[in-house]
């Protein structure tokens, strides 16, 4: 009951998603607009027991005064404050907006913006170039950035056209890269193809815990 | 709103967000307490936040509202969200598999037709629609399908890379690594836009503060 | 007297021939050059449109008689619509010159309409035509798609007798893959080390497969941390994800016999937002110092954030992941990268289940599938035969 029955539904969804991508008629097209509903409506139910978790989790850590403790005390009130704002208030008020606006939005461009380091921290190491690929790695990606820009343009202008940095650029960008693309995206088709039918078969059934993924 | 029309309530507000991002730059030196507090508060924030959007957007105008309106049928859903609550449970939190199955079932079901179609017939449709001509753009086309070939052959699993194969292979890693680094490429421009708007907000709001 | 005598008579002589013009100049005045003619009739036709869910028909029309300069004079077509063609007709659209069909929805299945088309040249008719009933259906199966579903019938029938195959005993070959034979030796050095290990499952929902993909082989890791009396932290942006997780997690460590081992607290919650989330990892990997990152999953830009945090922290990494923009970024920081389909085949490659290798096996005649595809595609479309590639041309 406990296993066979989440099979079960797993087995008449999925087939009946698959069937229904063949079956314009509005009635199947009705029932698939209302099923991907019901996904978002459980995501949204789910989202109590994810709020749960974390106040669990920090709840734990001030109970037995766990290293960092106190940081789960900013966590809970910081959390208790913006959903009492918005539970009152709703989500257009100034408050509620001005804390995302100001406190929320400033972080996520930041944390965004540290990729600028880290981008060239990853580039100083994986360029070092040990191996063939991690040359032409290097070697595709400094082409590609200097040919994007003007200078690469100047390096190269004396150069016959064909091989000046910015062609080169356009080269690899509309062969190699275009076909490794496609080569990877097909391969990812039929991967998930494969995956989703093992769900549906009822051969892949590691989601459903207890038997440990043997 | 301009900086030059601030008043204290938009000073204090800015004045927050230059020092929430400069606790996040404080990472890069190493874990300090400021990045702590940064990160754990906002944490906090964005729980409480999308929190609130899903209740008053999604769970007002998908399930309150509708269910309101006579759509009965909308207390499946509900019914199947109310289940996953049951993972506070220990003895009852089983229950939950039946909801996980559905939300597992609707996304296995749509992506074998929607992969296949989006990311097998349209690579194909792209790749043999185009005749392979005496010009430069036919030399193109047909460097295109060599690369596309050795690239699909380096995925093989179940063949040895040996002999024949392994070299169509090695030029297909090949290839592809040139993809990988052409992308590479590609995104540190923009990477290094965006540290640049960050440094001019801390630049902007430091001269209002000090010098506006 | 001679000279206005010649004047009159060639005056009288022009007069008389264009005596019979004169009785046309009475009826055709200066403002209704061509009213005095009957429009010329437009053929319409009104079919269902094919292949969909109902309430849309297609008109479509030609003028046979009108020759190319009266069509060049025609700006506009003015269409309307009518349930009974003896009816008022209703103006629904107009369309510039050139058209030659109009798609109508919004109809009610089942109901006869009628559309009638007029040519205008400004204000002039210069052509009508009524056609009709066109009746609205949706239809029970889309022709279009049959190219897709052989495909999938093709795939799954294969895979489903390289299952039956593997369940009989047949051994397949799979060829080793760095990143997957690297998990073994990345948990055995997270217990020599006694560091946890972390793992992340990627910001996908739980209905996306490469999430899927990530349970199972967190389902494969969890039961081998299990056996070696590891911690496995496992921190999650979506909150079905995480109960999938924790399912999966609980069962590996019920599986190994080690059942009070398992930590609800490990498996948890952190935020839905991307780079809160990717700070609160961040915050772990610095402070736990887990001895192994694994990223399995969706990732997107803050996939560098968090393997350049991990390689700051000392930790081995192995990501796998479908999104291509985010695999270089993996592949320049990390130690093993499972790239696109190797991510759906890691668990295959875990489980060394004969079930598991069928369908392997099945992606790889995929493949070839598509490599014959592609070389037969070539070769009839450098010969001028377009219907192979139309043929994939689907809707």
């Amino acid at each position: 009951m406990r296993r066979e029955i989440p099979l079960v539904i797993v087995f008449l969804f999925g087939l009946f998603m698959i069937v229904q991508f063949f079956i314009p008629h509005r009635s199947f097209a009705f029932l698939y607009q209302e099923f991907n509903n019901w996904t978002i409506i459980i995501g949204i139910f789910t989202m109590v027991i994810g709020v749960g978790s974390l106040i669990t989790v920090h709840y734990s850590k001030i109970r037995f005064k766990k290293p960092g403790w106190g940081y789960s005390i900013v966590t809970i009130v910081s959390l208790c404050g913006m959903s009492l704002i918005g539970l009152i208030g709703g989500t257009e008020n100034e408050l509620f907006l001005n804390l995302y606006r100001y406190g929320l939005s400033p972080v996520t461009s930041t944390m965004f913006s540290l990729l600028a380091y880290f981008i060239a921290s990853a580039a100083y190491r994986a360029f070092r170039a040990r191996t063939v690929v991690a040359t032409l790695l290097l070697i595709s990606a400094v082409v590609v950035m200097l040919g994007r820009v003007p200078i690469g343009q100047i390096i190269t202008a004396w150069l016959p056209e064909w091989l000046q940095l910015q062609n080169i650029a356009d080269f690899l960008l509309q062969t190699p890269n275009v076909a490794a693309k496609r080569a990877i995206y097909i391969g990812v088709g039929l991967g998930v193809a494969a995956v989703s039918l093992k769900i549906i078969l009822g051969i892949e059934r590691t989601w459903l815990g207890g038997d440990g993924g043997k | 709103m301009t900086p030059q029309e601030w008043g204290l309530y938009e000073y204090i507000f800015n004045g927050v967000a230059a020092l929430l991002t400069l606790c996040i730059f404080s990472f890069l030196y190493k874990d300090n307490p400021f990045y702590k507090f940064a990160e754990r508060l906002v944490a906090g924030v964005a729980t409480g936040y999308f929190t609130m959007l899903l209740f008053w957007t999604n769970f007002m105008d998908k399930v309150y509202d509708p269910l309101k309106a006579g759509q009965w049928w909308y207390i499946f859903p509900a019914v199947l969200g109310v289940m996953m609550w049951t993972r506070f449970s220990k003895k009852w939190a089983w229950v939950s598999r039946y909801s996980i199955a559905f939300y597992i079932g609707i996304g296995s079901g749509v992506s074998i037709t929607v992969y296949l179609y989006t990311y097998l017939f349209k690579q194909l449709q792209a790749t043999i629609g185009f005749p392979i001509t005496m010009d430069i753009a036919g030399l193109n086309q047909f460097l295109v399908i060599i690369a596309v070939l050795s690239a699909l052959v380096y995925f093989f699993f179940s063949t040895p890379h040996k002999g024949a194969l392994g070299f169509v292979s090695k030029i297909g890693i090949y290839v592809i690594m040139i993809c990988f680094g052409a992308g590479f490429g590609l995104t540190v421009m923009g990477r290094v836009a965006l540290l640049v708007n960050r440094v001019i907000f801390l630049k902007g709001y430091l001269i209002q503060l000090f010098g506006g | 007297m001679k000279k206005s005598g010649f004047k009159f008579l060639v005056v009288l002589a022009v007069s008389i021939w264009l005596t019979p013009f004169a009785s046309f100049a009475e009826v055709i005045s200066a403002d209704s050059a061509f009213q005095s003619f009957p429009p010329m009739p437009i053929i319409v036709t009104v079919s269902d449109m094919p292949n969909d869910p109902g309430g849309a028909l297609i008109v479509e029309w030609s003028i046979p008689d009108a020759d190319s300069l009266t069509l060049a004079s025609m700006n506009v077509y003015q269409i309307s619509r009518s349930s009974n063609p003896d009816s008022e007709f209703e103006s629904i659209t107009s369309l510039v010159a050139g058209s030659t069909r109009y798609e109508d929805s919004g109809l009610e299945d089942g109901k006869n309409y009628y559309y009638r088309i007029i040519a205008f040249d400004n204000d002039n008719r210069l052509a009508e035509g009524t056609g009709g009933p066109g009746v609205p259906s949706g239809q029970w199966f889309n022709t279009g798609r049959i190219p897709i579903l052989i495909m999938v019938v093709l795939f799954a029938t294969t895979a489903i007798g390289f299952i039956v195959s593997a369940k009989k005993g047949y051994k397949f070959y799979v060829r080793p893959i760095a990143g997957i034979r690297a998990v073994d030796d990345a948990i055995g050095r997270a217990t020599e080390m006694g560091r946890p290990i972390l793992y992340v499952p990627g910001l996908g929902t739980a209905s996306e497969v490469a999430t899927i993909a990530a349970f199972t082989i967190l389902g494969r890791v969890a039961r081998k941390v299990a056996e070696y009396n590891t911690r496995v932290i496992v921190p999650n942006y979506d909150p079905v994800v995480m109960a999938v997780c924790q399912e999966v997690v609980k069962g590996a460590y019920t599986a190994a016999g080690k059942p009070d081992m398992y930590d609800a607290n490990d498996v948890y919650f952190v935020t839905q937002d991307q780079f809160p989330y990717t700070a609160a990892v961040n915050g772990v990997m610095l402070r736990q110092k887990p001895a192994t990152n694994f990223y399995m999953g969706m990732f997107y830009a803050e996939s560098l954030v968090l393997a350049e945090t991990g390689f700051i922290s000392g930790s081995i990494q192995i990501a796998g992941t479908d999104q291509l923009v985010q695999i270089p970024f993996f592949v320049s920081v990390c130690d093993f990268v499972l790239m696109g389909e190797e991510l759906y085949a890691a668990s295959a490659y875990l489980s060394q289940e004969p079930q598991q290798l069928g369908t392997l096996k099945a992606q790889d005649w995929g493949k070839v599938l598509v490599v014959v595809l592609i070389i037969v595609g070539m070769i009839f479309s450098t010969f001028g035969w377009e219907s192979f590639a139309a043929w994939f041309d689907v809707g």
